[in-house]
């Protein structure tokens, strides 16, 4: 690449018609983030560096503008200085607001190796703690301690946590529940709906109990299991849904196995929470020592089942039915977050017709339960799906 | 991806929206401009299944590209194509309308009793109003509407894998639930 190019030359974008910088999070940390902090020079010169103190999200779009065509998401360089000499917090407030952390630290991931974190951020308008939240989202991307191969992060340790180059993305929130964009939508189940759905599906307060609940507990934990629970769960959710889907798995699909989107993954964590609290629910009442995941802290299982106990007492009598799902059924539990772990195959563990029954607690006796083969559990989703039906 | 001869730094990617789509691309198509960069093939009525067009169309994450013809009746080996029947007009920024947006859906099988897939096809093609305005600004020799309306570019995608562009520019819902915790938190600290 020439040195003198530029983004934008004599007021011309040298993106060509259709083009979009629509990076990876791969790339923003192995391509961007590795080149600034190893003071490389950056083709194009794409990401600019911004101080976060002295640009108001509204403003920060103007600096990040990339060619000509219109943006929904801007990038920039940010340097993360700490708020106090002796504390480990960044300073990251505005003239007009502040910048504020929600949620959980995300893992990314690069060919199964970690490479970074990502941090959510929330702008607030007006002074901490009295701010008022705005749509104004940002992602923080940073490298990770271990991973960041030069000598720069070495020097400085552990410090790189709250200190250095960070590059980050922000872009203005839409609502949760989408208006429906296409036509097709209205005549399908988008991932948008499912969501809705799920969500009504049970206690709303209860699924934020819980969450809060895990968030608080489990922040840094990392989300790829959650996903791998979901993936596990897959089943569930597309059962119901099309009768034809025996026939449709046999047709060749260009979708790869690593496919699924943040947001069904969210909505699977969705159903996941769900199913996870029926049946700690369920076996809580029938196992005196129910078996906990491997890695968790089995205090923060303990006390999300006790929250999730108080929330669906009054469902003992279904409870009492399922002493036909003894111990077996809690190896299942155990399976999610160990996927790699090899379980030997279990006869006795139970798959669910569907999920609409499964929620209402209704007719749930033996009769009804159908063997699930475990041993496909590493396969693909649309294997899983294929396995699940009835006619094994 | 083949990016032709796009030469670009890592993260640019093929993300046209309905506008590009007509303006830069079936617009210049049909009006016999040479496309730069000229990234969409020509794949005329080619009778290749939705899952055939990799290698074949464009394809950017999990949505592919291609020109073709206008026709009734889209068949492929495996399978049809269906309208919807909604068409939707493409309207650039200043609302100006420049193009029409059709919806199909892909049905394994033989019509009328195949079974429908979550494979969609948006078949972008020039309005009318478009296809004369063109003509009386880019080519006044050009008469002949037909050329202009028989182009059509087209964007297929199934419809539940999700675009996974890994980029994320939005909230997961998990992200969702957190933030609006956070407005719980704010609720609860008077206490």
């Amino acid at each position: 690449m020439t040195q003198s190019m530029s983004i934008s030359v004599n007021g011309q974008s040298q993106v060509p018609p259709g083009f979009r910088f629509h990076p990876t999070e791969e790339e923003l940390l192995h391509y961007y983030l590795k080149k600034k902090v190893s003071y490389e020079k950056i083709d194009l010169d794409v990401i600019r560096d911004v101080d976060l103190n002295k640009l108001e999200p509204w403003d920060i779009q103007e600096r990040c503008r990339i060619g000509t065509t219109p943006q929904n998401d801007w990038y920039f360089f940010s340097h993360k200085d700490k708020k106090y000499p002796t504390g480990t917090r960044t300073n990251r407030a505005t003239a007009a607001g502040f910048w504020k952390a929600t949620g959980r630290d995300k893992v990314i991931y690069s060919n199964g190796k970690r490479i970074g974190m990502r941090k959510t951020l929330v702008f607030y308008k007006g002074r901490a703690p009295h701010g008022q939240k705005s749509d104004w989202i940002m992602h923080e991307y940073r490298l990770d301690d271990n991973t960041a191969d030069t000598n720069v992060s070495n020097v400085m340790g552990e410090a790189t946590q709250e200190e250095g180059w960070v590059v980050c993305r922000t872009f203005k929130k839409k609502n949760l529940h989408k208006t429906l964009d296409s036509p097709l939508s209205a005549s399908s189940i988008t991932a948008e709906t499912r969501t809705s759905q799920m969500f009504s599906s049970f206690s709303e307060g209860a699924l934020d109990q819980i969450l809060q609940h895990m968030g608080r507990t489990r922040k840094e934990e990392n989300e790829a299991d959650i996903i791998n629970n979901g993936r596990f769960l897959r089943p569930i959710d597309t059962a119901s849904s099309n009768s034809y889907n025996d026939r449709f798995m046999k047709l060749p699909s260009l979708e790869s196995p690593n496919s699924t989107s943040s947001q069904s993954q969210s909505c699977y964590q969705a159903m996941i929470t769900d199913n996870e609290d029926s049946i700690t629910n369920q076996v809580g009442c029938t196992n005196p020592n129910p078996v906990y995941p491997i890695d968790s802290r089995p205090t923060n299982w303990a006390a999300l089942d006790r929250l999730v106990a108080s929330q669906l007492n009054g469902q003992s009598e279904t409870s009492r039915q399922l002493a036909c799902l003894n111990d077996p059924a809690m190896a299942y539990y155990t399976l999610p977050n160990h996927h790699d772990v090899q379980l030997p195959n279990l006869r006795s563990s139970f798959s669910l017709p569907s999920s609409r029954s499964y929620h209402g607690n209704q007719d749930f006796n033996s009769s009804d339960v159908d063997l699930w083969n475990f041993a496909t559990r590493s396969s693909s989703p649309d294997q899983i799906c294929h396995e699940s039906n009835p006619s094994i | 991806m083949d990016n032709n001869n796009v030469n670009l730094p890592p993260g640019f990617r093929f993300y046209p929206s309905d506008e590009d789509l007509v303006v830069h691309f079936l617009h210049r198509k049909a009006a016999l401009l040479p496309c730069h960069p000229d990234v969409i093939p020509d794949l005329e009525l080619y009778p290749y299944d939705p899952w055939e067009l990799d290698g074949k169309a464009l394809a950017e994450g999990k949505r592919w590209y291609f020109y073709s013809r206008r026709t009734q009746h889209r068949n492929t080996k495996n399978g049809y194509w269906t309208t919807v029947g909604i068409e939707e007009p493409v309207l650039t920024s200043s609302q100006h309308r420049v193009g029409l947006k059709n919806y199909l859906e892909f049905y394994f099988g033989e019509a009328p009793a195949g079974l429908k897939t979550n494979w969609i096809m948006e078949e972008f093609r020039l309005s009318d109003s478009s296809a004369s305005s063109s003509s009386r600004s880019s080519s006044k020799t050009r008469k002949h509407k037909k050329d202009y309306s028989k182009w059509v570019v087209c964007r297929v995608y199934e419809r539940n894998c999700d675009d996974d562009d890994g980029g994320a520019a939005e909230l997961s819902c998990l992200d969702e639930v957190f933030l609006s915790l956070d407005d719980l938190d704010e609720i609860s600290l008077p206490n």
